[in-house]
């Protein structure tokens, strides 16, 4: 036996090295990777270093073990021998460095643990900041929408209550505390008479009645609110108006009363109408009362008249018999025209209507009265119309009416004034109007519903029967036409409002009074 | 210290360092004394990788590649430092004699053949051992990097 051949283990020595030197060099190359990938991690930093000491000690062994069989079997064992306690000690050196590296291993993950965890610590909770400021975020961009939208309703709600508000035909007002207006629309302070909102303008003062205006602060105190509440307001420019009002009080948080907020309509065009109607009415059952009481008393009024007449004639006009008989006939005739008076009103005597021109008419009415007016120092203007068409109408009526009218004036102006007397033709309605307008005293507003009333009279007793507008009522009406009365009157040059009185006739004019009569 | 200094010294206290005929030391260290060294490291080592070894093994992914195949590293090179150790202690109990041929690529183990030398024998054959070590840690790094680059990906 030869003994144990050597020869394989160099050749598994040799091609070991190598091997080891190139697999522990791609594993540094993989670890260098990692690093780079990811430098912050503590693990490949270690593999790092692990690899270098790793590679060291692979290139040292295996340098040195290449070396020692080359060296050896190529004949230079002396160098060999020189050589091999660097290569053994730098093997030992790496081979400690690696069991360095390993036993440090442990601490430094530790240690990375603990920065890693605080890291973690302080990514989570930046995560979590990050979803609370997104959070945060969607809720300001949900609560910027939610006002935007808001703010855009609440736009339109106002855009509405403002329209409401400012084209209401009703007068629509808020009020502090003490009545001052705050806030109100056109149409209120156009009831009111104002032409612009002002600081001032206090709700309370244009009550016209006291009383009302207790019951209405009455009704906002206990109540706390007032519904349909019917008074008189007194406008600026003196006209008054019936309104109709609904308010309600408005409350502090601790339920006192701040002010009030209302809405108010002007029902005197209403309440006018209404008025005219009932007067209307009234004026026909005593037309009818009167005409029948006038052909009752008529007739033995004649018969009184006939034998007073009679037995004047069987007496000495100087006796005192006939004297008396003489007051028994005129008193009888006062009767009479009395009687006549109230048939004219209640359209019982006949008339022959013709075209009659309305400036000619009241010319001739003056030509009569204007002496007796100019006595009195009552200047008369005329301000007629020219060109004004034809009425159809009984011209002797008519006279009557604008000689009532113009007495009626005269007696208002004791102490002088002026009668205007204007014609005009409307040619939107057809019709005639003739004013006749005093600077007098005026018409009580308490009487103005009863002036057309028969027998009304505001003259003292004995000076008129009362009947006066009544007949002049009764004519106007036989020739479809209406009068009206004005007090305190509008200045026709300056605008504005002054004591007197005036009547407006409105009469329709021949076409039209043609037209009626047809459809009649 | 101008530049002529440092030229001056640093060649002279590397001089010093690689003069190797006299111990500076004030105790005297003998050759035997590198042996002992050389094995205290095998063992060192030895001991780093059962740690290294239990550590990752308890604290590490199990299901990742690149720590299977440093465990595996770990327990190889274990071996092989066992190996290792093994081999210097038999190199030391086989005198010149047992080997016939010596520094030749015909060099023998003398006859008879005992324990001793087939040990030493095997034991030259470590590389069977070590080469597998280093390819696992080839693989693990190269399991890592793959891992690491796609958790990067992601």
């Amino acid at each position: 036996m030869n003994g144990l051949p050597l020869a394989p283990t160099n050749v598994v020595d040799l091609v070991g090295s190598g091997l080891v030197i190139f697999f522990s060099f791609m594993s540094l190359v993989y670890a260098n990777f990692l690093v780079r990938l990811q430098p912050r991690n503590f693990i490949w930093g270690f593999l790092f270093y692990f690899c270098i000491a790793i590679t060291a000690f692979s290139i040292s062994r295996g340098i040195g073990h290449i070396l020692r069989i080359f060296l050896v079997l190529g004949g230079e064992e002396e160098l060999w021998q020189l050589i091999s306690p660097w290569s053994g000690g730098f093997n030992t050196l790496f081979m400690i460095s690696v069991s360095s590296a390993i036993i440090y291993y442990h601490k430094g993950l530790e240690a990375y643990k603990a920065v890693r965890s605080e890291a973690e610590k302080l990514a989570e909770a930046n995560r979590k900041l990050a979803e609370t400021a997104d959070e945060l975020q969607k809720v300001n961009t949900y609560l910027e929408d939610m006002v935007e939208e808001r703010t855009r309703e609440l736009s339109k709600s106002e855009k509405k209550f403002r329209h409401f508000f400012e084209n209401s035909k009703d007068m629509v007002y808020f009020c502090d505390i003490n009545g001052n207006i705050t806030d109100i629309n056109q149409s209120g302070l156009k009831m009111l008479g104002v032409d612009k909102p002002s600081k001032q303008l206090n709700l309370l003062s244009f009550f016209k009645n006291d009383g009302d205006l207790d019951r209405y602060l009455l009704g906002l105190g206990e109540n706390g609110f007032v519904s349909d509440f019917e008074t008189e307001m007194e406008s600026r420019d003196g006209s008054i108006r019936n309104i109709l009002l609904s308010a309600n009080a408005i409350f502090d948080k601790e339920g006192f009363i701040v002010g009030c907020e209302g809405i108010a309509k002007d029902m005197t065009r209403l309440r006018t109408m209404t008025d005219q109607l009932i007067r209307q009415e009234k004026m026909a059952s005593v037309g009818q009362m009167a005409a029948g009481v006038a052909h009752e008393i008529n007739t033995p009024l004649g018969v009184i008249l006939g034998y007073t007449q009679l037995m004047m004639d069987d007496f000495d006009k100087d006796s005192e018999v006939y004297e008396n008989l003489g007051i028994i006939e005129r008193q009888t005739k006062a009767c009479r025209k009395i009687v006549a008076d109230l048939l004219k009103f209640s359209r019982q005597t006949g008339s022959a209507k013709v075209e009659v021109d309305l400036n000619e008419l009241i010319e001739e009415v003056l030509t009569v009265s204007e002496h007796n007016l100019n006595i009195s120092h009552i200047r008369v203007v005329r301000r007629f119309g020219p060109g004004l068409p034809p009425i159809i109408g009984d011209a002797e009526k008519l006279r009557q009416v604008f000689i009532n009218l113009l007495n009626n004036s005269h007696h208002a102006m004791a102490d002088g004034g002026e009668i205007s007397l204007t014609t005009a033709h409307d040619q939107a309605s057809g019709e005639i109007i003739a004013s006749v307008q005093d600077t007098g005293s005026g018409i009580a507003e308490e009487i103005k519903s009863k002036i057309f009333d028969p027998f009304f009279t505001t003259k003292e007793v004995g000076q008129g029967t009362g009947l006066g507008l009544s007949v002049t009522y009764g004519i106007i009406r036989d020739h479809g036409g209406s009068i009206t009365v004005e007090s305190p009157v509008q200045d026709q040059e300056t605008g504005q409002r002054r004591q007197g009185t005036a009547f407006h006739v409105r009469l329709p004019v021949a076409v039209e009074q043609k037209a009626l009569n047809e459809e009649k | 210290m101008n530049c002529l200094t440092r030229i001056l010294t640093i060649p002279s206290i590397i001089l010093l360092l690689l003069q190797s005929g006299e111990a500076w030391a004030l105790q005297p260290h003998g050759g035997g004394e590198g042996l002992y060294v050389h094995q205290m490291a095998h063992f060192f080592f030895m001991i780093t990788l059962t740690y290294l070894y239990l550590h990752t093994r308890r604290t590490q992914d199990p299901a990742s590649r690149g720590w299977r195949y440093l465990r595996v590293f770990c327990v190889l090179f274990f071996f092989w430092n066992l190996m290792a150790i093994i081999g210097h202690e038999t190199a030391l109990h086989l005198p010149s004699d047992h080997f016939i041929n010596a520094g030749t690529w015909r060099e023998r183990l003398a006859p008879p053949l005992s324990t001793l030398k087939v040990v030493y024998f095997f034991s030259k054959m470590d590389h069977f051992l070590m080469v597998p070590a280093l390819l696992a840690l080839f693989f693990s790094l190269r399991s890592f990097y793959r891992e690491a680059r796609e958790d990067a990906a992601q």
